[in-house]
């Protein structure tokens, strides 16, 4: 029985007071896990994982991150207790260097393990280490998301929660980038992932969470999901896979 | 004959890229156009003047000049003390004012409008507090060195071009790099992936208050010393510092500098051209050149 | 008695060509949220185009063309209004606040011109000798007064009523649209920046035409009239008034004028003359302290219009919102 990284319970959000567009989420994310959150555009993806980032006020319910409340966390100071999150969009510091897109994500860490964190991506991400000075908004889609990749796990979150980071990106750079992640999390870092393509979703993690209009629909390992005729009815477009 | 525009206009320049780097910083990470920023050049000058008067009062030592120059040590001490005092007003000022404002989600306009209202106030404090007279550091008078055949310069300009050009090389290797820089340069990016790269935004902006105020104050100060200190001087070089600051590109550091000399040297030249009646017009002739021609700036990126 | 009418009808009529240079700023930043720190040379515009047009031919100076005042006064707007036109299309595709930046650049330069143009502005004595509606009435005071005031009066009215149906018509209502949510605006196929443009003209038109027959009623102007002085005046009259709202700038405008001649007397009688500067100094800071306090407590002014002056941020939310819930209609 591992630990709980991330508890949400009974979470209402939204970026109005009155305008709520998550309705009371329950979702649990244990140590090690890759859950990947799934579910109709608009159902309130983006804006759960914003709001658990500190980006979407919350209304009520709790966050607890190993345990200890974040709802009311201001978002500069969850990077500290081991929370990462890579937005979808404008995710790098495009006017910066790589290495200086770096170097700033390294600035929480003691200054003694900074230089050696940095090394550590470049060895993890070769393609950024080619050319440490050039900007980062000459990079292509790929190596974007690898260096947004990279300055969320510099300061070896324990829980590393990414945003459609497969968005706009090639057949072959989105097989890349979830390998990338496969590997991260046999490393033992905890991944929340939000997914547009349900079977690629289903694919690569452990165990899906479907939000439907705010709330829970569904949540089971993926081999269930992906078996589940009702989920390849409504999300799979047909009919459902031989169960595994 | 053609080379003491030059000077005058790299002195009066220095101060103008002085003020133009704290509107270039607060405009590219608070994101308004500061209208205020005009009084922190006054209120540096006068504070500086507070001190220096009541160092003078009670150490008069401190008022013997300095080598060549016309002031004692009590006008260096002030600059220090008055870029702290400068400083304060600036986060005491956000904290009444910008950041309340910044807390409702105001929008960016109504920040202009308030730092208009501020200004206003600012202004007419001194004036209350000073009344209108020009006041001086010193009444020292000083004989212009001849440097170059046909160009002649104080000592006191002479250190002011150097102060100057030290005081930008600093604010731009803080900028480029040192860890507070970059959070700066992150935030005026993008505010939002700054604080979830772990950056304090809030500690961002009083830092570029505190930056900001003390350049002012050291603009206000060297303008002082050079030709003399008025409640209006903030107001009468707020349309030189926009123009620099837009002509720089918004968020350049050097690009302010380079601009606020550019300014300051097409203003010495137009004067000898058509009279100092018109000196004021320069800045705006600039500034509307600037926004038709290239309105990013020279060494800004180009806006979507 | 009747001195204190006369003085009553004085003060409205003066109040009232305040309320007509609001009612232009209103157009500008009520309506199309454009910020216009140039006031007091758009003003200035339209009292000097009028008087140079209707003044009697003086020796030295060009200009004292001798024509009615009602030409003057369409000659005023007409140049105040082709200045904001300019200063718009020079700036309204650009940043926000370069308009406030270029049209406070702007009102240093006519400040300068007005001071050094002396061949067409008298320079630092300004123009006199502005002829006066009903200047023959001028032998009875009273009848004089109350002819001045029901001019303002109409004139006051007609700006209301055909800015209140500007506003009101299809056009307005894109304009309001355009500062609320620029987006959505855009999608529907308008141009932002020609309804802009267009509002910031005539709103310097207006300004420019209450600069001019504030200039006809006092029957003489200088460039010290002109002053950032002024554009602070007109904007905390707006400010209080509530911008967006029509009636509220014209109340705006009678009751700062009223507590400013009120202050200002104040000042006058209370301190002695060789402190009277300082203290028109203090009376200024408190000027720029109630601005930026009722920008802080009270945004939408004493008669606000509902809904004006939401954050760009907040818009940007509500897109996003309106995505989602969009979002949701179609996979339900």
């Amino acid at each position: 029985m591992s630990a709980d990284i991330l508890r949400v319970s009974a979470l209402a959000a939204g970026y109005q007071p009155d305008l709520p567009i998550l309705n009371g989420v329950d979702l649990t994310v244990r140590d090690g896990e890759f859950v990947v959150l799934l579910g109709p555009n608009g159902a309130g993806k983006s804006t759960l994982v914003k709001c658990i980032a500190g980006l979407v006020p919350v209304h009520s319910g709790a966050i607890r991150l190993c345990g200890e409340e974040i709802a009311a966390v201001p978002a500069h100071m969850k990077l500290r207790r081991g929370l990462a999150f890579v937005p979808q969009t404008e995710n790098i510091f495009a006017r910066m260097t790589i290495r200086e897109n770096l170097q700033l994500a390294a600035q929480i860490l003691p200054k003694a393990r900074r230089a050696g964190r940095i090394a550590a991506m470049y060895d993890t991400f070769p393609d950024l280490a080619a050319a440490p000075g050039r900007r980062a908004g000459a990079l292509s889609g790929g190596q974007r998301q690898m260096l947004a990749v990279a300055r969320a796990l510099i300061v070896e979150p324990r829980l590393l929660i990414l945003d459609e980071p497969s968005a706009g990106l090639s057949p072959l750079m989105v097989a890349e980038v979830f390998e990338r992640l496969r590997a991260i999390n046999g490393a033992g870092v905890t991944i929340l992932l939000v997914e547009q393509n349900v079977r690629a979703g289903l694919e690569i993690a452990s165990r899906g969470v479907i939000l439907v209009e705010g709330r829970v629909a569904h949540d089971a390992p993926s081999g269930d999901l992906a078996g589940d005729p009702v989920v390849a009815e409504l999300y799979l477009g047909g009919k459902a896979e031989a169960p595994a | 004959m053609m080379l003491q525009p030059l000077m005058d206009g790299l002195v009066n320049g220095a101060i103008i890229g002085l003020g133009a780097i704290g509107v270039t910083l607060t405009y590219s990470i608070l994101r308004f156009a500061n209208f205020a920023h005009g009084e922190l050049l006054s209120w540096g000058a006068y504070l500086a003047l507070t001190v220096s008067a009541a160092l003078g009062a009670l150490l008069p030592g401190l008022g013997t000049p300095i080598g060549p120059f016309s002031f004692g040590w009590s006008v260096p001490i002030a600059l220090l003390a008055s870029m702290a005092l400068t400083a304060g007003l600036a986060l005491a000022v956000d904290w009444l004012l910008f950041g309340r404002l910044r807390q409702s989600g105001a929008a960016q306009i109504i920040l202009v409008m308030a730092s208009f209202g501020a200004a206003l106030a600012l202004r007419n404090l001194l004036e209350f507090i000073y009344t209108s007279s020009p006041a001086y550091f010193t009444n020292e008078l000083q004989i212009a060195m001849k440097i170059l055949p046909g160009l002649r310069a104080t000592p006191d300009q002479l250190l002011v071009l150097g102060l100057a050009l030290v005081t930008v090389v600093l604010t731009h290797l803080l900028l480029t790099r040192s860890p507070a820089g970059r959070a700066m340069r992150a935030v005026s990016e993008n505010p939002a992936l700054a604080s979830l790269a772990g950056i304090d935004t809030r500690a961002v902006i009083r830092l570029v208050w505190i930056l900001g105020a003390a350049l002012a104050a050291v603009g206000g100060i060297l303008s002082g010393v050079i030709v003399q200190i008025r409640p209006t001087m903030g107001l009468d070089l707020l349309l030189p510092l926009f123009a620099a600051a837009i002509l720089g590109g918004i968020g350049s550091v050097p690009g302010a500098m380079i601009a606020g000399l550019t300014v300051g040297l097409a203003e010495s030249f137009a004067v000898g051209l058509v009279g100092a009646e018109w000196r004021a017009a320069v800045s705006f002739v600039i500034l509307v050149a600037v926004l038709i021609l290239r309105p990013q700036g020279i060494f800004g990126k180009a806006m979507a | 008695m009747i001195d204190l009418l006369s003085y009553g009808a004085f003060f409205l009529t003066m109040a009232l060509t305040y309320a007509v240079i609001c009612l232009g700023l209103n157009l500008q930043w009520g309506q199309a949220g454009l910020f216009n720190v140039g006031v007091a040379g758009f003003v200035a515009v339209g009292a000097y185009v009028s008087a140079i047009l209707t003044t009697p031919p003086v020796d030295g100076r060009i200009g004292g063309f001798g024509l009615p005042p009602l030409a003057g006064w369409l000659g005023g707007g007409l140049g105040a209004g082709l200045l904001c036109f300019l200063l718009g299309a020079l700036t309204l595709r650009l940043r926000a606040d370069y308009l406030a930046i270029a049209t406070f650049g702007a009102a240093v330069v006519i400040q300068l011109a007005l001071l050094n143009l002396e061949g067409l502005t008298g320079g630092p004595f300004g123009i006199g000798f502005i002829p006066r509606p009903f200047g023959g009435l001028a032998g009875e005071p009273g009848l004089f007064a109350a002819a001045n005031l029901g001019v303002l009066i109409l004139l006051v009215l007609a700006c209301y009523l055909v800015l209140q149906h500007l506003t009101r018509s299809p056009w307005g209502r894109v304009l309001r649209a355009l500062r609320e949510d620029e987006e959505a605006a855009r999608a529907l196929g308008k141009d932002p920046v020609a309804y802009r443009l267009q509002a910031f003209a005539i709103g310097g038109f207006v300004m420019g035409l209450g600069g001019a027959a504030q200039a006809h009623f006092i029957g003489f102007i200088a460039p010290d009239n002109y002053l950032p002085t002024l554009t602070f005046q007109v904007w905390t009259m707006l400010i209080i008034g509530g911008s967006g709202n029509m009636r509220g700038a014209i109340l705006g405008a009678v009751l700062v004028w009223a507590l400013w001649a009120v202050s200002g007397s104040a000042v006058s009688a209370l301190f002695p003359s060789g402190q009277q500067a300082r203290a028109a100094s203090l009376q200024l800071v408190l000027i720029g302290v109630a601005l930026s306090a009722v920008l802080l407590l009270r945004p939408r002014g004493l008669l606000g219009e509902a809904g004006t002056l939401r954050s760009p941020l907040r818009r940007a939310d509500r897109r996003d919102t309106a995505k989602i819930s969009q979002g949701q209609k179609t996979n339900a």
